[in-house]
């Protein structure tokens, strides 16, 4: 009954440490409303860990174009997604018209957007380290690509 | 065991104070961050921009910039922009002179005015023909000289002024209004433009 008990908790344990583990860049929350022609509504909640290692998975070859792009840039976005985690929150952009509502934010260590028009409700967070990861295995992906 | 769990409690307790101490301090001990605001508003198509940004966060971007007339925080003016005016030499008049009104012109389709004041180099200019365009800008001697503090005449040391506007006081830098849109830029210590 004690070892039963034992491996209980031990597997209770390593549950708990994996959850812990693939929860620790925090969670990608995206979350559409259609309001016309018919109500949609989808809503995806996924740790943010497993951006980076799915786009592990996707052959190089698939990514070359983006991460050719990407790589000039590299300094300013490492230089603009350090600052960004540094500074507290704030809104970097908003923007209104008749009909639309568009806001970039930063909030809580994730870039939040919420876009609001006529057709549609979209709001996405992606935690700032699951963007820095992701953005840096695109990166490395063209480097793979070119050699 | 017990003495074991003990410690760990103690130790438990001991990090939470030092971490409750050290935080305050912390904060206390780091810069207020300035923040640029830029608003736009267009009353006739009831549309409105806000942008504001961390000047840390411009001022650490900029110097990775390499692209066109922009490199190392530095902007690229070609010498035609100039129009052969030597703008160093201007600006040191202008920087050794007292508080004055330099330059007043008074056109029947346009008024500028380009003057010192309290530290500040201030350009206002009016627009008679263009539905009554008026442009106010205002920028402290400080982010002038640091502007143009390359040793290279044609270029513009942008990150440069970016810092000295971090050093900066509370200030409206640019304001344009026209009959339907106002424009406003400054920077102050609020991460929202409200």
């Amino acid at each position: 009954m004690v070892l039963l008990g034992k491996v209980a908790l031990g597997i209770a344990g390593t549950a708990i440490a994996g959850i812990g583990l693939i929860c620790s860049e925090g969670m990608i929350e995206v979350n559409v409303v259609e309001k016309q022609p018919e109500a949609h509504h989808v809503y995806v909640l996924a740790p943010a860990m497993l951006v980076p290692i799915a786009t592990h998975f996707i052959p190089s070859s698939k990514l070359g174009h983006a991460s050719a792009e990407i790589k000039p840039w590299m300094p300013t976005i490492r230089a603009a997604l350090e600052q960004l985690r540094a500074v507290e929150d704030v809104t970097l952009v908003e923007v209104r018209e008749p009909g639309q509502h568009v806001v970039v934010a930063k909030s809580g260590g994730s870039v939040v957007v919420d876009v609001t028009d006529k057709d549609d409700v979209v709001h996405v967070s992606a935690p700032i380290r699951a963007i820095e990861s992701t953005v840096e295995q695109v990166a490395a992906a063209s480097a793979e690509t070119q050699d | 065991m017990r003495k074991g769990i003990r410690a760990i409690g103690v130790c438990g307790v001991l990090a939470l104070t030092m971490s409750n101490l050290a935080g305050p301090a912390m904060a206390a001990a780091a810069p207020t961050e300035r923040y640029l605001h830029v608003k736009v508003d267009d009353a006739s198509k009831g549309e409105s921009v806000n942008v504001n940004l961390p000047l840390s966060m411009a001022a650490a971007i900029l110097p990775t910039v390499n692209k066109g007339s922009l490199h190392n925080g530095h902007v690229t003016i070609g010498e035609a922009d100039f129009n052969g005016v030597d703008v160093r030499a201007i600006l040191d008049a202008i920087r050794n002179a007292p508080d004055n009104e330099f330059v007043t012109v008074k056109e029947k389709d346009q008024d500028v005015r380009v003057a010192k004041s309290n530290g500040n180099l201030i350009v206002h200019v009016l627009d008679k023909t263009k539905d009554g365009e008026k442009v106010d800008v205002t920028v402290p001697m400080k982010v002038v000289d640091a502007l143009f503090s390359t040793t290279k005449d044609n270029e513009l040391d942008v990150a440069a002024a970016i810092r000295a506007l971090s050093d900066a006081g509370d200030a409206v830098l640019v304001t344009v209004q026209d009959a339907t849109q106002h424009v406003r830029i400054w920077i102050d210590s609020h991460s929202s433009s409200e």
